[in-house]
């Protein structure tokens, strides 16, 4: 009896641990085009909901989407470029805070409603220096489609969006030229004072 | 062919030239005022007064006519007058694909001008693109780009906006080629007036999005631009070097060198004169924060006058 309840136990342990690794290989193994799809599948989502869940709603919904596809530290980073090594701790998780808050407010602002929008997916590129791009199309009714491309590094064991170009523009070179040129000329408060001014915009519209 | 080909090169040669030896000292007059932030924007001060111009000639003038257009006008109008513009354009896209050598591109597009001209209703309705005829977006100063010369300073133009040095033959080359240039009547006003109603959503984008609507404005009409010269093949790979970008060390002396050659050895002698015409510019950028103050003065003054 109680070795019965003992293998009983024991592989119960044994399965709980199988399901725990199972589960993590599966989130490891999400390919980059995986990430890119799920995460526009939730946006979509989002947009058709867009009405009922309004502003706030809409944010909460994007605030899980975006942490899981996108590495925003990372962007944030990059988008100040040497600037923030000149940066202290305390202001690197300011701005990455804001600027975390500032993408997902811009999502929850622009992608409100739901007109028959969809993306299609065209390719994907292996890059030199490791990373991936995802090359999409945004597919708007009686409209020019929209070439999106995300392009991905790995975080730790899993893909994350650190650059979105829509139609040849990139999110990143925008806010690399604008961020670096208001921490240089007005300094690190006047940008943290600039960004909440836009979230708070957003917020209220 | 063969006389096309030589004329079309010493075409090339000529404009190539004019245009290089004009960057080259439009950037040696500009190295010399010390305070470059981007290498493709050296007249980054006089840029911004006409962008804050342009920007409040749209808030209290066309920006206000535009709403009032778009109010009075169904879409299905817009989309039509937008389309009767585009087509007569395609004229200039067919002859711009032929000088870049895009054969198959340019009998597409004359077949799109013949279609929307005759079932179209003279452009009104885009059938072609119905027919799986996709619009084209090709202009002279594309064409300029292809033959390799360089785009040069990036300038923003009274009312017209973006452009760099490169697009003003571009821009000159377009008009000359447009048939709506030669109707007596002033009919482009309403192509832009159509234009700016259409752009609405994007313009509000700026706006509520950008930290400095000036360098978005700037760095999405650059790059929007490159992408159309090379048809959508960007180099991504610049964008891709994240490693570099995070601890970017190297550009910014680049840019400055890359600046400072304008002044060295035969290009020395002609910086006296541009010395001249830096101060012209700096004295057209007075007058636009003038000009941009008395619209915002008369603006008061109308808001007084209202309370009252």
């Amino acid at each position: 009896m109680l070795t019965e309840f003992k293998n009983k136990f024991f592989f119960a342990i044994i399965a709980f641990f199988l399901s725990v690794n199972f589960a993590n290989v599966q989130a490891e193994s999400q390919t980059a085009k995986q990430v890119v799809e799920t995460f526009q599948a939730e946006l979509l989502a989002v947009m058709q909901q867009g009405k009922e869940l309004g502003f706030q709603g809409r944010y909460k919904k994007l605030d899980t989407a975006i942490a899981k596809s996108h590495d925003l530290t990372k962007i944030a980073r990059i988008v100040i470029g040497r600037e923030w090594a000149k940066l202290n701790e305390a202001q690197q998780q300011e701005l990455v805070d804001v600027f975390t808050r500032l993408s997902i407010a811009a999502y929850a602002y622009n992608f409100k409603e739901f007109s028959g929008e969809s993306f299609k997916f065209e390719a994907e590129e292996e890059t030199t220096r490791g990373g991936v791009i995802v090359h999409t199309y945004l597919l708007i009714p009686d409209d020019k489609d929209v070439k999106f491309d995300y392009m991905l590094k790995k975080k730790g064991e899993s893909w994350r969006i650190i650059n979105i170009i829509a139609n040849g523009v990139s999110d990143l070179a925008l806010k690399r030229s604008e961020y670096t040129s208001i921490l240089k000329a007005d300094g690190f408060d006047a940008l943290i004072t600039k960004i909440s001014e836009k979230i708070d915009n957003y917020a209220k519209q | 062919m063969v006389y096309h080909t030589q004329n079309k090169k010493s075409l090339l040669q000529v404009l190539s030239m004019s245009l290089c030896l004009s960057v080259l000292l439009l950037t040696g007059c500009a190295s010399t005022t010390g305070s470059i932030v981007s290498k493709d924007d050296p007249y980054e001060e006089v840029n911004r007064s006409i962008f804050e111009f342009n920007r409040d000639l749209d808030d209290h003038i066309t920006g206000p006519v535009s709403t009032a257009y778009d109010f009075i006008t169904p879409d299905f109008v817009q989309a039509g007058i937008g389309n009767f513009f585009n087509n007569l354009k395609d004229i200039n896209v067919v002859l711009n694909d032929l000088m870049q050598g895009k054969l198959l591109q340019a009998g597409e597009d004359t077949g799109r001008f013949l279609l929307n001209t005759t079932v179209g209703l003279a452009g009104i309705f885009d059938v072609a693109t119905e027919v799986g005829l996709e619009k084209h977006d090709e202009d002279f100063a594309q064409t300029l780009a292809v033959w390799g010369v360089p785009k040069g300073p990036y300038l923003v133009l009274p009312i017209l906006g973006s452009s760099t040095t490169r697009g003003i033959p571009g821009y000159i080359f377009d008009t000359a080629t447009n048939p709506a240039t030669y109707i007596p009547v002033p009919i482009r006003a309403l192509e832009m007036l159509n234009l700016r109603a259409q752009s609405e959503g994007a313009l509000n984008v700026i706006e509520e999005g950008a930290l400095d609507p000036y360098l978005f404005t700037r760095e999405s009409f650059l790059q929007s631009r490159q992408h159309k010269i090379t048809d959508g093949e960007s180099e991504l790979e610049d964008d891709l070097d994240i490693d570099a970008l995070l601890d970017d060390e190297s550009t910014d002396v680049n840019q400055e060198n890359q600046l400072n050659l304008g002044n060295s050895g035969e290009f020395k002698q002609a910086s006296d004169t541009l010395n001249s015409t830096e101060s012209s510019l700096e004295k057209t950028s007075q007058s636009f924060d003038e000009l941009s103050d008395r619209i915002d003065e008369l603006e008061y003054k109308e808001f007084k006058n209202k309370r009252r």
